[in-house]
């Protein structure tokens, strides 16, 4: 059941993405619903199971975009781990500290990006700070968003 | 060994995906740019789904567009019948203006082929009380008006100055019928005398029984009442009928539209027949 669930709550999120991007792309430029969905389920679920939905969302988010294949698989799977080890360490179940590890997760995305660019040789323009910061805040509310939603769902 | 494998199981499952994404990524930078097996059984999977997707949030697009356009037209619309009003309005006081412009022109033209000074002025009023036909006019003393003297359009003859204010004057028109003007038909010069018959038009008395007159027949101002100059037309003879005794019966219908007077203007005639002057 859980399983069916992570499938369908990635299926939605690679469908909301996809639309996002073709009829708001600027909003789409600050959400990134594979990372939400992601820290969602690095919060709630455990480890494990956090990390094999982030593998399975960055290989998705790789296939949709076209982007080097296992590139978000890499990033998103470690967001996933540390996300989850946050949330055995600290209480992150209220809306402030989700906040934080969403605009958290957020900037670790393009800094894992980086690593990887760096570590196979290729070129990576790291965002801006604005605009980190507005793909930081974008996230945290979307993300408030999502996890109240998902609260609430059956 | 065994316990630390399950204690540590997070952390090697973390390097196991890390791994896994490694290698897919180290094959897709050595391949040759197609997609693998994995990224075309996503795009396989999800295409359906997609393509609905799509549809539909294009749908709702274009929808609402639809609507934003019918909310803009329906706007529009509004602004558009606004500026109509405006123009109408516009359009109506431009006619407005071109038809004093065409009257203050026609008077104008008066004024230079008139023997007399004179002065323009406008209809301020109206008065019918007792089957008087009374023309009140801006213009009074302090323009030069006097009394008796002649009032006239480009059309023909409207009356003559009864009493004058400083500002204003009052004009007994060829309708009164206290009124009477010497006359004259314009083409057998039988003459007479215009006296108004108020709302009918005028009569022409005093034209002998014997005289030829016929309908359509032009009635011009004969200037023999020292007050109307001569030649000024007056009407047109619209019925001939027998009077009692010696003359007939001579209906004239005026050529001024008295209703529709505006703009008339007053020959400033030196002299005339003494009236009442008022202060």
């Amino acid at each position: 059941m859980r399983i069916a669930r992570g499938a369908l709550a990635l299926g939605a999120a690679a469908l909301a993405q996809v639309l996002l991007s073709s009829y708001l792309p600027a909003l789409a430029r600050f959400c990134d619903l594979f990372t939400i969905v992601v820290v969602y389920y690095g919060l709630t679920s455990r480890p494990p199971a956090a990390m094999v939905m982030g593998t399975s969302a960055g290989l998705v988010e790789d296939s949709l975009l076209g982007a080097i294949l296992g590139l978000n698989g890499f990033k998103k799977t470690l967001i996933a781990y540390l996300v989850g080890s946050a949330g055995s360490l600290f209480m992150l179940n209220q809306a402030i500290p989700r906040f934080g590890i969403l605009f958290v997760a957020s900037l670790l995305d393009p800094l894992a990006e980086l690593a990887l660019s760096v570590a196979m040789g290729q070129g990576f323009n790291f965002p801006g700070a604005w605009d980190l910061l507005r793909r930081g805040l974008g996230n945290g509310v979307f993300g408030l968003l999502f996890f109240w939603v998902a609260a609430r769902l059956p | 060994m065994a316990g630390l494998l399950t204690e540590r199981k997070p952390f090697l499952l973390l390097l196991v995906l890390l791994t896994l994404n490694l290698v897919l990524m180290s094959s897709r930078v050595r391949s040759d740019g197609r997609g693998t097996l994995l990224e075309e059984a996503v795009l396989s999977l999800g295409a359906p789904f997609l393509k609905a997707a799509s549809w539909a949030a294009g749908s709702s697009v274009r929808s609402w567009k639809a609507y934003m356009g019918l909310r803009g037209v329906e706007r529009e619309n509004r602004r558009f019948r606004e500026e109509i009003r405006d123009l109408s309005a516009k359009m109506h006081d431009a006619e407005e203006a071109l038809q004093e412009a065409r009257r203050l022109r026609d008077l104008l033209d008066l004024r230079e082929q008139l023997a007399y000074p004179s002065v323009a002025a406008r209809v301020i009023g109206r008065r019918a009380a007792g089957g008087a036909k009374i023309l009140l006019l801006d213009r009074g003393s302090g323009d030069g008006i006097r009394p008796n003297q002649p009032v006239v359009t480009p059309r023909g003859t409207v009356g003559r100055v009864i009493e004058v204010s400083p500002g204003i004057s009052k004009v007994q028109t060829v309708l009164d019928p206290n009124s009477g003007v010497a006359a004259l038909l314009m083409r057998t010069r039988v003459q007479g005398v215009v006296v108004g018959e108020g709302e009918r038009g005028c009569r022409m008395d005093y034209v002998s029984e014997l005289s030829h007159v016929e309908v359509g027949d032009v009635v011009i101002t004969s200037g023999l009442d020292q007050i109307h100059p001569k030649g000024s037309i007056i009407g047109v003879v619209s019925a001939i009928g027998e009077g009692e005794g010696l003359t007939k019966i001579i209906e004239v219908r005026p050529e001024v539209d008295f209703l529709r007077l505006e703009e008339v203007v007053v020959l400033l005639k030196p002299e005339g027949p003494p009236a009442r002057e008022t202060r």
